[in-house]
């Protein structure tokens, strides 16, 4: 049981330092929005931009007044969505999508999206599971662990 | 393929490419490193203090880690709260990049299910030189330096602080002012290298490998490294983003040394009078074990090594054009003007 409980400890402390370790990115979310303005958006999506750095997902979002405005939503790198077997038309138009996050600093109409789901709640980007990119396919993937 | 110029030497390379481990080799008898490889790991470069000294982490708790790092991805992919509200004003407390806004889904990162094993060894670390895992102590002006940087990873508070505090210049006052990776420079720090260890997502590499030059493809930013071999350093005044690199064989190991470092590197706080070695040798017909030593006598007290698997792939590399649309640079700089005009006002500037 002890030894067990090391074990936790180790894996723990290993992915702690990972967390703080693996800070290397395009840049930092904190640099770019702003922690005193969260959004919460929800409405169809109307646009996809599969760009580099970052992909920014589009939506309609009807505000407090009823009025209909346009926001981007940050998202990672596209080469992610391809790598798990995402395509251009697996993202729909008109989907609706629920985003919650933090305005940009320069208080345009842009957000992260720190979640993204459908109105159900579901992951909007989930892992691959069943579209057949690599990461479902044991034995095709060549590293060991 | 090479002609053979007996059935001896035919029959010879034959047996040594057979040899366990020996993989392919180039018609000049080297081993030919050709290939895609992604070096995602969860061994980091430093080691978890709790570990001490050691450098291995044995079966049981290796399984451990991949199993915490499996639960921790089911656990953030489960679903949300169809009717939650917007996240916490004032920030959601997340450290690192995510700094108080938290980063996204986790569907964007792939920094590797497990550590790395070397020698059948599962890693506790990439740094295996100081033994402790540790980096080594900086020198005074790399202490400087590094508390000049120390500005940039200030908690993300929604203000700006450069101008209450007086400081100059402030973190966003000049687009140069801001980090290679936000100005799409460079692949992301350590991932362009030397040394080129793993970051958070897109960690392949392509190498490409001729009897005169050795190319390395880091899919982001799309940087190459063109390893001359047998070669000689071009003048010291030539300086380049990503060094000069030289290479040779010592018997089945791929030698790189690379110098003439310009003052903006992939290397976190290395100087321009940076040294980095690197060593690629074949450890199975999949892997390769990279391993590197960092000398910068301006910046760190000692030198520092360390080594890396490398394996291969089978997924594709895919073009990363940040320049494409890196909104998020302009929204950065036009943020901190906002912010600054605001705390002028505040001031009753």
């Amino acid at each position: 049981m002890m030894k067990k409980l090391f074990w936790l400890a180790a894996a723990a402390a290993f992915l702690l330092c990972v967390q703080v370790a693996r800070v290397y990115a395009h840049h930092a979310f904190g640099a770019e929005f702003d922690p005193n303005r969260p959004v919460l958006l929800k409405g169809p999506v109307t646009r996809v931009e599969w760009i580099n750095p970052h992909t920014w997902v589009h939506l309609e979002h009807v505000d407090d007044k009823g009025k209909k405005e346009i926001w981007m939503v940050e998202g990672g790198t596209p080469n992610s969505l391809l790598r798990r077997g995402l395509k251009r038309d697996s993202i729909k138009i008109g989907q609706v999508i629920i985003v919650d996050g933090y305005q940009s600093k320069d208080r345009t109409n842009r957000a992260n999206g720190r979640d993204i789901t459908l109105p159900d709640g579901q992951k909007f980007f989930m892992g691959s599971s069943g579209t057949g990119a690599p990461y479902d396919q044991p034995g095709k993937d060549q590293r060991k662990y | 393929m090479m002609k053979m110029k007996s059935p001896v030497a035919a029959a010879f390379l034959l047996f040594v490419s057979s040899l366990p481990g020996a993989g392919p080799r180039t018609s000049e008898g080297k081993p030919d490193f050709s290939g895609l490889y992604d070096i995602a790991s969860l061994t980091p470069l430093v080691r978890p203090k709790a570990l001490g000294d050691r450098l291995t982490l044995t079966d049981a708790e290796a399984e451990a880690v991949a199993k915490q790092e499996a639960a921790l991805s089911a656990a953030t992919n489960r679903a949300s709260d169809p009717n939650r509200k917007a996240p916490p004003a004032g920030g959601d407390g997340s450290l690192g990049p995510a700094g108080n806004v938290g980063g996204y889904n986790s569907f964007w990162v792939d920094r590797g299910k497990g550590a790395f094993k070397i020698g059948g060894k599962w890693r506790t670390s990439i740094l295996t030189d100081p033994a402790d895992g540790q980096m080594p102590e900086l020198t005074p002006l790399g202490k400087q330096l590094a508390a000049k940087s120390a500005v940039r990873g200030r908690p993300n508070r929604g203000d700006a602080f450069w101008i209450t505090e007086n400081l100059n210049p402030g973190p966003y006052d000049d687009p140069e002012l801001r980090p290679l990776a936000e100005r799409c420079l460079l692949a992301f720090g350590v991932s362009a290298g030397p040394p080129m260890l793993p970051v958070m997502y897109n960690n392949l590499k392509q190498i490409v490998q001729t009897k005169d030059r050795i190319l390395i493809l880091n899919e982001m930013v799309h940087d190459v490294r063109i390893i001359r071999m047998s070669a000689q350093h071009d003048p010291p005044e030539i300086r380049k983003w990503l060094g000069d690199s030289v290479g040779h064989w010592e018997g089945d190991t791929l030698v790189v040394d690379t110098t003439s470092f310009g003052d903006s590197l992939g290397l976190d706080r290395a100087s321009r009078n940076l040294h980095v070695i690197e060593r690629f040798t074949r450890l199975d017909d999949n892997t390769l074990s990279y391993k590197f030593t960092v000398d910068d006598p301006t910046i760190w007290t000692r030198p520092w090594s360390g080594e890396v698997a490398w394996p291969k792939t089978d997924q594709r590399l895919y073009e990363y054009a940040c320049h494409e649309g890196n909104y998020s640079f302009t929204g950065i700089l036009k943020g901190a003007r906002m912010l600054e005009a605001d705390a002028l006002r505040k001031a009753g500037k």
